[in-house]
Parts: C-alpha cells; structure tokens; sequence
C-alpha cells in the first residue's frame, strides 16, 4: 500500500480524534478484565474477540503516527501501518461487535471499545473495505426517503389489513392509522412490517393519544455500518417529517440503536437542537400506566417469564426499572436471569449482525451465554424490547432448541390490555 | 406475463421480517445469471418498499410485482 494512503487512513485517527478518543487509546491499563466482560470472547477464547485486543489495533496505528516513541522506535512501541492485512482484521472484529459496551461497564478506566472501533470502521470506510451488506441496507433506506411518495399510497393499502385488526380489538370500526397528521403530540417511527405498527397503534388508541404514524422506519443500518452521514440522512428523514408535521415528540418504536441514534447522536452529527422531544415507546407505555391512561390485567400471563435487558435499552439508556414493573404487572411468575440489569449478557444479535449472513454461525456460538440464562430461569416465555435481539433469540430458541415463547413489550401489553 | 417470464431462481421469505427479506434478496442475487430472474415471495409489508429501493439503490431492477393474498411477490432481474 502505497505510504501516501496509508497516511490517509491514519489521518482518520486524527479526524476523529478529541479528548475522549485520546484518552481512551493513552490509558488501557492492559489488565485484561474486558476478557471476562466479552460474551464473544468468553464463547469463543479468540484473542482477536478481546475489547482490549479490539482497541489495541487502532491504538497501534495511533502510536505509529500520533506519539513520538512510536514514531521513532515503531516496533519497541508495537506501532503499525493501516496496511492491507490490518485492515483485514479490522473488519473482521469491528463488524463482529455488537456494540453491547459490556466491556466498557466493566473497565477501570470506563474505556469505551465501541467509540474506538467507530474509528476502525470509519477507516475501512475510507478504504473502501466497508460492510458490503450494511452499505446496501443503509442506501436502500436512504433510496426509500427520496421516493417516499412512490410507496405511502402501497403502504396504507396493505396496512388497512392491520387497521381492521386494531378496529376489532379496541371495538371501534373508527379507529384509524393516522397519517400526516399536523401538529400531532406524537409521531410514532415504527420498524417495517405491522408487528411494530399494530400494538403500538391499538395502544395510542387506548391512551387517547394524539399521534401520527412515519411512513419510515427507524432502524438504521447507517449507523451499524459506521458511517455517520448516513446514518444522520436515515434518522433525517424522520426529523424531517416530525419537523415538517410540527409533532411535539417523536417515540421510537422497539429497536434500541434506533432510539439511541435519535435520543443521544442526532443532534450531534446534525449540530442542531430537535425541536422535539425523543422517546421510546418503552416510556410512552410506562407513562400511560403510570398515568392510568391505559390499564392491563394484574398476572393476565401465569407462565414463567424472564425478561432480557437489551443492551442499548438497558446498559445504554439506563432503562431498566421500568420494562420490568410493566412485565412485573402482567406476569404472574416473573423470573429475573442472573446477572441482570447493566451487567445483562448480550444476546449476540446487536450491532447490525442479524443482517449479516456470514456471522450466523458466530452469533449462535456467542448466543449460548444467553441461552444457558434463560435455560436456568425455566422460563417459557422471554420479554424484550429491541427488535435486533428478538431476531436473535428467535436463532437460539431454533437452534438449541429452548422451546420458549419470545415477544416485544407493546405486544405483552396489548395480550394484557383492558379494553 | 408472470407465467411466461423464465424464473431462475425462488426465494421463500415468508414469516421473515426486516431487514431479512432485503438480506436473503442481496444474498441470492448472485446465483442467478446477469439478465436472468430471482422470484421473490415475502409476506412482510416493508418489504414492499424495501426490496424495490434495494434494487434500485444497488442497480438491478424490479419487472413486476404483485400480491396474492398476503404474499408480496417480486420479480427482481440481475443487471450487473
């Protein structure tokens, strides 16, 4: 490779790098406590699995052209070129990371190998070497935003489907999906499909929302791939329509990265203040019990159910309490898997894998932390709230054959709902 | 004509949700000849956004869908 590129990729480094980037790739105390954190590493025992090892690649290059012993004495420093093979191995551990940020939970210096490995991707990028299928799903979403009109008249057709379904459950032949509704409280981003429109949709209706359904979905492939620009122009679209629509919240539907894309990093690769309010339906349906808007029959799910604190929803947004009471409320025998909350195993399936059809096989072999805490439940039943680990769990119950039932939070609601 | 346009190859990608159908799509593209014809049949409504902006996005094209109850087919051709 010639030195002239090889100087472009680790200039990525310095584009990215602040306060936090720098000390990050200056403190890593090599202690090796990521070790036992990693659900990868821990299934796999493949050094290339460790955080640290993850981190370590980039650091490598940031020593070779960002510190003075590097620079000099490379090899004393262990410092290396961006070359070639480097860049094989950054895509081999930087898109197998789900981004759980279970390492960074338990470093001493709090070293976050997801915000690293942005850099590694956002290098293989600039290489040309970035994920084939992620670049592909992320640019048919952009595609789908700039020919919106060619699909709403398509979409709402087939949704009438669904429609009639919420119109026999809450017992009005009214009730409608609303559409471009102006200066709604709510615009509601679901994922593609009805399964996250329907029990979202019936419990508005009984919430007496005011709201108003994206005709995109919120998931973001943009971000999974590592690249920001398109990951801002996917989350855009949405902004764009609660902007256009004037809506005084926009509630992201059960998919965690999404929810974090529009809660945490929108505003920061848009540089600009929403002039809304970003929440996930996990809130909205805690409220509107909490509110006594909506009310669910105490113990109406008398099997063993457990609950799986998706990453990006619990050790990532901090939400956990919450998703329990209201499966607490509605399941009778309510089991929780250990260890649980912020030191919650990942299942696997975060980070974009699930879409990834070359790392099925892994996300089944690093699954099996997961399925061992169900299995030690005796759950029949596993609630959780993001869509990417239901795919997941939906692998493992196949594969290892666990037998159990999997469900979203708003579809245990809308079983329980009093209508 | 469905009936008289030469299928390559079938997909089944029903029950499956986003992204999968697109990712099964992008998957089997490749095992149809260029110029040649992936069938495929998916029940999941995003998919009627998304397999056509897939294409689109990726160069290949769509020649004709339709719906049979609640199946949304698609007859994608292999351009490049």
């Amino acid at each position: 490779m010639p030195g002239k590129k090889l100087e472009t990729l680790a200039g990525v480094i310095d584009a990215k790098m602040n306060r936090q980037l720098k000390l990050y790739l200056d403190i890593c105390a090599r202690c090796a406590i990521c070790r036992d954190a990693c659900h990868q590493y821990v299934t796999t025992q493949d050094v290339r699995y460790l955080p640290a090892y993850r981190a370590e690649l980039i650091r490598r290059i940031y020593k070779k052209y960002f510190t003075k012993t590097g620079q000099f004495v490379p090899s004393l420093y262990e410092g290396r070129d961006p070359d070639e093979n480097l860049l094989e191995e950054l895509y081999d551990v930087m898109y197998a990371c789900t981004g759980c940020r279970r390492c960074m939970y338990y470093c001493p210096y709090s070293i976050d190998t997801t915000w690293i490995q942005s850099v590694g991707k956002a290098m293989l990028l600039a290489a040309g070497k970035g994920s084939e299928m992620l670049t592909q799903l992320a640019d048919a979403a952009i595609d789908k935003g700039k020919n919106i009109d060619l699909y709403k008249d398509i979409m709402r057709d087939v949704l009438k489907t669904a429609e009639k379904e919420m119109q026999d459950k809450v017992g009005d032949k009214e009730a409608h999906f609303p559409y471009d509704k102006e200066g709604a409280n709510v615009l509601y981003a679901a994922l593609a499909g009805t399964h996250s429109i329907l029990p979202a949709a019936i419990i508005f209706h009984m919430a007496k929302e005011d709201w108003t359904l994206s005709m995109f979905e919120a998931a973001n492939y943009g971000y999974f791939l590592g690249d920001a620009a398109k990951a801002k122009e996917i989350a855009g679209r949405i902004i764009d329509e609660a902007k256009k629509l004037k809506v005084k919240e926009v509630v992201v539907s059960e998919c965690g990265h999404a929810h974090r894309v529009f809660k945490f990093f929108y505003e920061m690769w848009a540089k600009e203040k929403l002039p809304f309010k970003v929440s996930s339906i996990l809130d909205k349906v805690s409220e509107y019990i909490t509110d006594g808007r909506i009310s669910v029959d105490p113990g109406k799910i008398d099997i063993p159910v457990t609950y799986h604190d998706p990453c990006q929803v619990g050790r990532n947004y901090g939400l956990f309490e919450e998703p329990r009471a209201v499966v607490k409320e509605i399941c009778s025998d309510f089991r929780e898997m250990t260890p649980n909350r912020a030191k919650n195993w990942c299942c696997g399936g975060g980070g974009g894998l699930v879409a990834e059809p070359a790392l099925e096989e892994f996300r089944k072999t690093t699954g099996k932390l997961k399925v061992d805490q169900i299995r030690d439940t005796g759950a029949k039943m596993v609630v959780s709230p993001c869509e990417n680990c239901r795919l997941q769990l939906d692998t493992l119950n196949e594969h290892y054959k666990m037998d159990i039932e999997i469900t979203s939070m708003i579809d245990l609601v809308v079983r329980a709902l009093k209508t | 004509m469905a009936d008289e346009m030469k299928v390559d190859m079938e997909l089944d990608l029903k029950g499956l949700l986003c992204p999968l159908p697109m990712v099964r799509v992008s998957q089997n593209i490749t095992n149809v000849p260029v110029g040649g014809i992936l069938k495929a049949v998916a029940t999941d409504p995003g998919s009627l956004a998304d397999i056509p902006s897939w294409a689109r996005s990726t160069g290949h094209e769509i020649v004709k869908q339709e719906q049979e109850g609640t199946d949304f087919i698609f007859y994608i051709k292999r351009l490049k």
